[in-house]
């Protein structure tokens, strides 16, 4: 397999510093090893501690059954189907599955390819209150979000990305990331799907270049 | 696939994300399903519970303020109604947008309006227990009375208070 690796950076919130980090294009055997021996155990603890302190199954970690040994094996070697993760400290930090072969639905973008964003997910202990009090790391949904932006921008999709967004994370794609919020679809387990137009990603991108 | 990032440009999103609350979870994707397999049932756990404390909440706080519904829906800028159905149905479940510019209009907490409505999993358990008990002593059909003014402004020191 050959790997892209992307220089970037990641905020270390309790220190406030800047830390080189990783924008990889592939989920190798490398995050899964991460995922089962570091994420999976982390993630496990946390739900215990829930459930111990008697917080409601609804309200649990929603990715909590993803098992990304099975996604990574089932989109091996399909071009449509290409992986992203983040490496910070030398351990992952984020991994996605997008996929290249779907459609825009809204509106003024209709049929019109897009990136969509299969699966997405933060490593537990960059969630806050979840292993830690506070973050670790801060940044890496943005630079995934990016690099489904730039996937699209370089499959001549314009920029247009699609997702169904887990409950927890709404605010987040409808506010900070300026998607469009399409509504709850009852096709995807009651998701809410979110798109973003070729206008909407630049601003995405613009964002980050502000003073 | 090489992509160009600027130092920059990573810390200002990261600082974004902290900005927009860092609770704030950042995911994508079926919650059940790997593509292998097709589940009979969906994972999601069904939520039977309305948000009858949001609703209330929102309800008092108008009153409290001396808004109508359309005065409320102008100054936080958001679907009039949509505010009804947030004060007259507790089984609605309110746009994300909604909730945030309610927040920023009662200056509230962002965060924990957002778990209030059901839009965000609650991290405190008191936030739960509180809202049971504010919405349990709050009276929707009588006028704002002394007792329900104590209890709005009780809940709104937890809301304030609450890490």
């Amino acid at each position: 397999m050959n790997v892209e690796i992307s220089s970037a950076f990641l905020l270390d919130v309790a220190t406030g510093q800047a830390l080189e980090a990783e924008l990889w294009d592939a989920i190798t055997e490398r995050q899964l090893a991460d995922w089962e021996g570091e994420w999976t155990p982390a993630l496990m603890q946390a739900i215990q501690n829930l459930n111990r302190a008697g917080i409601e199954r609804r309200f649990w970690p929603q990715s909590r059954h993803w098992d990304w040994r099975r996604k990574a094996d089932a989109f091996k070697g399909l071009l449509s189907k290409p992986g992203f993760s983040v490496m910070c400290q030398d351990m992952t930090q984020g991994m996605m599955i997008v996929d290249t072969l779907s459609a825009a639905r809204l509106s003024s973008q209709t049929g019109k390819p897009l990136v969509y964003i299969e699966f997405l997910e933060n490593a537990p202990w960059n969630r806050k209150g979840l292993v830690l009090a506070e973050p670790r790391f801060q940044g890496v949904g943005s630079l995934l979000m990016r690099a489904a932006i730039e996937l699209s921008l370089n499959e001549d999709f314009k920029g247009r990305i699609g997702l169904h967004s887990l409950p927890q994370s709404d605010t987040w794609y409808a506010n900070t990331c300026g998607m469009t919020d399409l509504g709850v679809d009852a096709q995807k387990e009651g998701l809410r799907y979110f798109e973003m137009t070729p206008e909407q990603s630049q601003a995405f991108i613009n964002k980050g270049n502000q003073p | 696939m090489k992509i160009e990032l600027t130092k920059e440009w990573c810390l200002q999103m990261a600082r974004m994300e902290i900005d927009a609350g860092a609770d704030i979870e950042i995911g994508a994707g079926p919650v059940a399903a790997d593509p292998t397999i097709r589940y009979s049932e969906s994972a999601m756990e069904h939520v039977p519970d309305p948000n009858i404390a949001f609703g209330r909440f929102v309800r008092l706080m108008r009153r409290h303020h001396h808004l109508t519904l359309e005065k409320l829906a102008e100054d936080a800028d958001v679907e009039i109604t949509e505010l009804v159905e947030i004060e007259d149905d507790s089984r609605h479940k309110p746009e994300p947008r909604t909730v945030y510019q309610l927040a920023k209009r009662f200056q509230v907490p962002t965060t924990k309006l957002l778990q209030l409505a059901g839009l965000s999993a609650p991290k405190d358990a008191r936030l739960v227990h509180e809202a049971i008990r504010f919405a349990a002593r709050s009276d929707p059909v009588e006028e704002l009375s002394e007792n329900e003014r104590a209890a709005l402004e009780a809940f709104v020191s937890v809301l304030s208070e609450l890490q």
